[in-house]
């Protein structure tokens, strides 16, 4: 039964598996232009306005990248948890993303700097906690935590955890490409369950050190949460952009199909359905609770220009993609995907810029800051993909020798 | 496959032929069967199968079904009614156009109309008419329940739900005809064919059903029938209680005795040595009789002696004279006339009072009005008095607004403070104590309440409330009258500006 | 008809690259059909009569509790200032939470194409509605005068136009409670009809083929019912999983929107559904287990369908424990001292006995789980699927009485006692409970045939693919 004819298998050495050469050229101009447009992104925030609100718009860019890493991170974790057929044809794709989590590591390490020189989190700044009345006694605890050697410590942790999974799962991806071992696939199985705690773990308590902190004296407990939805959510379309962007270019073009696409739009459209329940069950018990410890978070991104933001990001991050994602039609039709992966991938950033960018204190920094912010991010992204053009031209960008394949070849949605 | 073939049935007595069915016993069969029918040009053809056979309805043709959309509106329309519902009956925007009908209260200091408050319910009631509309629409476009159906006419067909795969050929498909219809299907691998004949089963309803269904629905009406007669039907018998509602206290009422003290009083006297504060009556301290009754007790001993020392008990007892009028209070809330129930005495008397009022009331505050006393009297008046009288003393108080609406027939409206009667000419001092303490009208006493000095406070805030509004500009302090007329004029300006405006605007739009 | 799937009845081993059987034996459509009628249609047997017998006494007294407290009035529970919330409310939290799996197996699984929901999704589902049942009978009668609890409803009251509440967490409860109530019994409903009409079918009395008749609906299969047929179940399946989350997201919101130490904090909502689901798969594992043995169903309910419920139970386990960890964390970073007072309290206060039960039962005595065996040996599975029941009955108890009893006001600290009315209503509602199950196992189909048949088909499939 079933008159779905699956795709056919074409051989591990097949043209269409490699990344196509207009794309891998890109590679230099990508991560020269990149390195070049973060400098003075960097350099303008830095000038014109202050070194803070520099280094708050490189804060964003960073962790709007390494979102969109982790976030694959996750995927290709939990494709081995459920022992999923479907998503072998794009996994790869996630693959090579997160290993992007090595080169990002590196550029943690201006925000290792600030946080010992006091020019980006609040609570390293010499006499923060005194001009604003925070008693000495509740400070000293705090400090226990948040003191730069300490906090660097963590990030390392953090990186040291994410690199080395990334690094693992994509090892023995790329081994398999050439063997052809089942055993290995069975491994990564048995390993993603620990993995997938490890993650969770380090997931958490980064997005508690490096953004919850900005406000020292703030805390909610689903941040963590808050941050990862985004995460997942960005890097599912990164995953259905990509595949959509690679197949024009030339390659996997029969592999990935219609169906591939249907289900990344559902899944698209369920996490937007979760961060919308997430940002809304964060705010509400905040905003229902009214308790001054923890409201000024949410006081500081309802005044001024962020306010227009927050209805910005209810309106354009949960309403509009939520209809526009809703029908059957829209997610059979690969170019309306990639469109509105497009659109999250874009109003990701802009949550993330409503999250961070307050606590620099100097509302949107005007035009100057807004220009620092968004060459930041161009300058940050460029360098990621460039990386990734890079580390994808030496490789095949799908998993040839995948016992599933044929599944995900056949796969088709009910 | 089965044990035992049911009898085959044949169009042969003359019976309806609705179409003809093939069985078959595998889905591969089924489905290229399917194929090929749709290709010989059939287009009402139907299979009939124990589960929902992936790739059929591309093999049969079958469009896909509206339910989505019918889902998405009903969805929207529980959305929209969990809105409205929520803004309409906590909210203040629709008192506008529909009198009376939200309920503003102010919860956890949100307001009225808090959206993120209302997101809980508007997504459940969103989901719930979705699915409504899902699981109705659904069955109402499958046109079920429909209990006979000629399908079922034949034995063999009781396997559609077991292991056996069916394919029907309707009647009325264009392509149909019988003979023409049985070889297709025996050519495409049916195990069996036969016709599909009308159900020859009785169409008459059995009489024990019938006349149990009737017997049900008359014993139904039966109690719906006793509850509308005891409504429109008086007893004497007490109240039906099903349940006890907290209508019975098992609080002892005075004077019952009770077995958890030995004495067998339920009505526990003081510990001895007791002293209450601002309870008169204790032996060893002195009580003014006139402070706590507001009445002269000297010249109202010479015109009534007996009163005099009812009263003088009634203090002394610390009970509150408003108990004791509280019968004549109950039973005579249509009466109007003042005199007859602010009597603050006894109810013997108060029946047989006089129409004049001659009780010596004290004229004036036994208390010095110095600006504390003042403010006192004012704060308890905004607590006490407020609430019906309003703040500036003219009877429209919250509870009267509202009670204007709702009640409006049967409610006694509060007094205006600022009606001549009342001023101290008219209404003593001691009578407005005695009107405070005591109640009037559906007014209840607030003896229980406020202290006996906090009542004189207030009877000397009031007095200030008049003045404040009937008085003229000699009560000003001279250095002040200038500033105040300046400020009269300015207003008077403003009065006759405004009007002029209104007159030039109503003369604009004839 | 007969089929290349192996006959042995572990299939809990899969070769990447082809997926093990969910249906064993030498199955048939007829030998499924057999299997799960059959057990409607063969007298009960013995040990089915000794639980309905006990289940249905124990049910009984829950009624005469309840009959007991209406008459008598609430003060008959150990609910005590501060302790307003005692173990009623334990207990309604509770059941909701045992209430998520049914629909979650058949919604979520299914909009995840998890194709071992398949014979285990309709015990789930009616298992939810009776927990429902349990559960909303618990703030029902806790609002005192259970008479007149039809107030929550939007209704104009005694003329004065008195609305509801709607800002009121409580409120949402009743919307939501009674949404999922409604919305689970349309599913299960829905689901239940094409094998209603093939207890119909197969009837033999007349009036059991009446009544199974009127039931099904005039169900006859054809595919063009079948087609609108799927589309609504996908579409129910679409609007009851974010329904699931949402109910106990709600009740989370019970605790979470006030500001009591220990409840106010912003992860319980997502905290709350993972506990829900760990807790309801927990209970299906309690129910199927003995079920699929008592009603020789091992060939339809696998060992593979309980592996996976396993793996459920220890992923959401951990999820619950690491927001534990979380709540103890963000206690002491936040630095407010009523809430880092609370969190001590909890581990090391008058109640450590229920915390520590807790913090073994559900995130301890999962990671057994870890271990194959232990995964695929029923009646361990069995033992600690009951551990971690108890241990999420302990949670709401944490949740709910410790934070109560040491609330802002120290001068009414209170220690909380249960009265014999809270434990016989305890009991009693587990009693109301398997009396329900036990008599949808004897009157309704316990395995949802047609899927499984149609799961079966698809290995049919399969498996002439790979060997013709």
């Amino acid at each position: 039964m079933g008159h779905h004819q699956a795709v056919e298998r074409k051989p591990a050495n097949d043209p269409a598996f490699a990344l196509p050469q207009a794309v891998s050229k890109l590679t230099l101009p990508l991560l020269a232009g990149g390195l070049v447009v973060l400098l003075v992104g960097v350099i303008i925030g830095c000038m014109a306005v202050d070194t803070r609100f520099g280094m708050s718009a490189y804060l964003t860019a960073l962790i709007y990248c390494t979102t969109l890493s982790i976030g694959s991170l996750f995927f290709v974790l939990v494709q081995h948890l459920t022992r999923a057929g479907w998503s072998v044809v794009v996994r790869r794709i996630a693959e090579l993303m997160m290993v992007m989590i090595l080169p990002l590591a590196v550029l943690y390490l201006p925000i290792l700097v600030a946080a010992y020189q006091g020019t980006l989190y609040a609570w390293s700044i010499e006499g923060w906690a005194e001009g604003h009345g925070v008693p000495a006694a509740i400070w000293a605890e705090k400090e226990r935590y948040l003191s730069p050697g300490w906090f660097t410590l963590r990030s390392l942790i953090y990186l040291g955890i994410w690199s080395g999974l990334a690094m693992w799962y994509y090892r023995n991806s790329q081994r398999q490409d050439e063997t052809g071992e089942i055993t290995l696939t069975e491994r990564m199985q048995a390993r993603s369950g620990p993995a997938i705690i490890l993650f969770a773990f380090c997931t958490s308590f980064a997005a508690f050190d490096w953004v919850m902190s900005l406000a020292p004296m703030w805390f909610s407990t689903m941040f963590g949460v808050y941050l990862f939805t985004g995460s997942i959510l960005s890097a599912h379309c990164v995953l259905a952009l990509a595949s959509f962007l690679l197949q024009r270019a030339g390659a996997m073009r029969d592999e990935v199909t219609v169906e591939h696409y249907h289900d990344l739009g559902k899944l698209i459209f369920g996490f937007i359905c979760f961060w919308g329940y997430i940002a809304f069950s964060q705010y509400m018990l905040i905003w229902y609770g009214n308790i001054p410890e923890e409201t000024h978070w949410f006081y500081v991104r309802s005044s001024g220009v962020w306010s227009t933001l927050g209805v910005v990001l209810m309106v354009f991050h949960w309403g509009v993609p939520f209809a526009g994602t809703m029908s059957r039609h829209v997610r059979r039709k690969p170019w309306l995907v990639a469109t509105w992966a497009t659109y999250i991938l874009i109003i990701h950033f802009v949550d993330l810029y409503w999250v961070i960018m307050p606590e620099a204190g100097f509302g949107a920094g005007a035009a100057a800051g807004l220009a620092a912010s968004i060459l930041c991010l161009v300058g940050m992204l460029a360098m990621m993909v460039g990386g990734l053009f890079r580390l994808a031209s030496g490789v095949r960008i799908m998993a040839v020798r995948d016992p599933r394949l044929g599944e995900s070849l056949a796969f088709e949605n009910i | 496959m089965a044990d035992s073939q049911p009898q085959t049935i044949t169009a042969e007595d003359g019976k309806t032929v609705h179409g003809v069915v093939g069985e078959y016993m595998d889905v591969d069969s089924l489905l290229s069967a399917c194929e090929r029918v749709r290709d010989a040009g059939y287009t009402k053809a139907d299979a009939f199968t124990p589960f929902p056979v992936h790739g059929i309805d591309k093999a049969l043709g079958i469009k896909p079904t509206v339910l989505p959309w019918i889902a998405l509106v009903c969805g929207l329309t529980g959305t929209s009614i969990a809105l409205l519902m929520q803004i309409g009956m906590n909210g203040d925007w629709f008192s506008s156009w529909i009198k009376n009908f939200s309920y503003e209260y102010i919860i956890s200091g949100k307001p009225y109309v808090s959206l993120p408050a209302f997101i809980p319910v508007t997504f459940e009631l969103t989901i719930l008419l979705a699915s409504f509309g899902t699981f109705f629409g659904m069955w109402a476009l499958n046109g079920l329940p429909k209990f006979s159906n000629p399908m079922f006419t034949s034995p063999r067909f009781d396997r559609a739900t077991d292991d056996t795969f069916f394919l029907f050929l309707p009647a009325n498909d264009e392509k149909f005809d019988e003979s023409g219809a049985k070889v297709l299907l025996g050519e495409l691998g049916a195990e069996h064919v036969e016709p599909v004949v009308d159900d020859d089963t009785s169409l008459t309803i059995p009489k024990p059903l019938l006349v149990g269904l009737a017997a049900t629905i008359a014993l139904s009406f039966i109690p719906a029938l006793v509850v509308a007669r005891m409504r429109v039907t008086k007893s004497t018998s007490p109240r039906f209680h099903i349940f006890p509602d907290m209508d019975f206290s098992p609080a002892k009422d005075a004077q019952q005795t009770t077995t958890l003290f030995a004495d067998g009083r339920a009505m526990r006297p003081l510990v001895p040595g007791t002293v209450v504060r601002g309870y008169p009556g204790i032996e060893g301290l002195d009580v003014d009789y006139e402070f706590q009754t507001g009445v002269d007790m000297e010249a109202l001993a010479a015109i009534d002696a007996s009163r005099v020392e009812r009263l003088v008990a009634l203090v002394d007892e610390g009970e509150t004279e408003a108990e004791e009028v509280d019968g004549v209070g109950d039973g005579d809330v249509a009466s109007e006339a003042p005199s007859d129930s602010d009597e603050a005495a006894p109810v013997d008397e108060a029946e047989a009072a006089p129409p004049e009022d001659n009780t010596p009331w004290l004229t004036s505050n036994p208390l010095l009005l110095d600006e504390a006393t003042l403010r006192r009297g004012q704060e308890q008046f905004h607590i006490y008095c407020a609430v019906c009288h309003g703040m500036n003393g003219r009877g429209n108080g919250l509870v009267n607004q509202r009670a204007q609406k709702i009640l409006a027939s049967t409610w006694t409206p509060p007094s205006n403070m600022h009606d001549p009667t009342l001023h101290q000419d008219k209404y003593a001092d001691g009578k407005l104590f005695s009107t405070i303490s005591n109640g009037i009208r559906r007014m209840p006493g607030y003896a229980a309440q406020i202290k006996a000095r906090d009542r004189w406070a207030i009877v000397g805030y009031v007095r200030a409330l008049q003045a404040s509004q009937s008085a003229s500009i000699n009560d000003i302090p001279e250095e002040q009258r200038d500033s105040i007329a300046e400020e009269q004029e300015a207003v008077k300006k403003a009065i006759a500006d405004a009007e002029a405006e209104a007159a030039k605007k109503a003369a604009e739009s004839e | 008809m007969s089929l290349a799937i192996p006959n042995g009845l572990d299939n809990t081993a899969e070769r990447p690259g082809e997926r093990a059987p969910l249906v064993l034996g030498d199955a048939t459509y007829n030998s499924i059909t057999e299997a799960v009628c059959r057990i409607a249609e063969t007298p009960p047997s013995r040990g089915w009569l000794i639980g309905f017998f006990i289940a249905s006494h124990l049910a009984g007294m829950f009624g005469l509790c309840v009959a007991y407290l209406i008459y008598t009035g609430v003060g008959v529970w150990g609910n005590r200032a501060p302790i307003f919330w005692g173990w009623p409310i334990v207990n309604f939290v509770f059941w909701v939470g045992i209430g998520h799996a049914g629909t979650l197996i058949s919604a979520i699984l299914y909009l995840f194409r998890q194709e071992w929901r398949t014979s285990i999704n309709r015990a789930a589902e009616a298992m939810t509605i009776f927990a429902v049942v349990c559960a909303g009978s618990f703030p029902g009668i806790h609002v005192g005068r259970a008479w007149l609890a039809y107030w929550l409803a939007p209704y104009p009251s005694l003329n004065l136009w008195m609305w509801p509440q709607f800002r009121s967490p409580l409120l949402w409860d009743v919307f939501a409670v009674s949404t999922y109530a409604t919305v689970s019994l349309l599913f299960w409903y829905m689901g239940m009809v094409p094998d209603l009409a093939t207890f119909r079918d197969r009837s033999k009395n007349p009036f059991r083929r009446a009544a199974y008749g009127i039931l099904s609906l005039g169900w006859s299969g054809s595919s063009r019912h079948w087609m609108r047929y799927e589309k609504a179940y996908a579409l129910l399946a679409a609007f009851a999983a974010p329904l699931v989350l949402s109910v106990h997201t709600i009740v989370s919101f019970d605790f979470a929107v006030s500001q009591v130490p220990g409840w106010h904090t912003t992860i319980f909502p997502p905290y709350f559904v993972a506990g829900a689901i760990f807790s309801g798969f927990a209970m299906v594992i309690t129910l199927m287990v003995p079920c699929r043995k008592i009603f020789s169903l091992e060939k339809l309910i696998t060992i593979r369908h309980l592996e996976n419920m396993c793996k459920v139970i220890l992923a959401t386990g951990l999820i619950v424990g690491l927001a534990y960890g979380t709540e103890f964390f963000i206690a002491w970073y936040g630095q407010v001292p009523e809430e880092k007072f609370a969190f001590i309290n909890r581990a090391f206060g008058p109640y450590w006995w229920a915390y520590w039960t807790m913090i073994t039962c559900n995130v301890i005595s999962p990671n057994l789980f870890w271990v194959k065996k232990f995964r695929t040996t029923p009646w361990i599975m069995l033992i600690v699927s009951i551990f971690v029941n108890i241990g999420m009955w302990f949670e709401r108890f944490v949740i709910t009485i410790t934070s109560l009893s040491r609330d802002y006001l120290p001068s009414a600290w209170a220690y909380f006692s249960p009265t014999w009315v809270d434990w016989a209503m305890l009991v009693g509602s587990f009693g109301l409970f398997f009396t329900l199950f036990l008599l949808f196992c004897r009157l309704m189909p316990v395995v949802n045939m047609a899927e499984t048949k149609a799961t079966l088909a698809k290995e049919l499939h399969m498996a002439h693919a790979n060997h013709g």
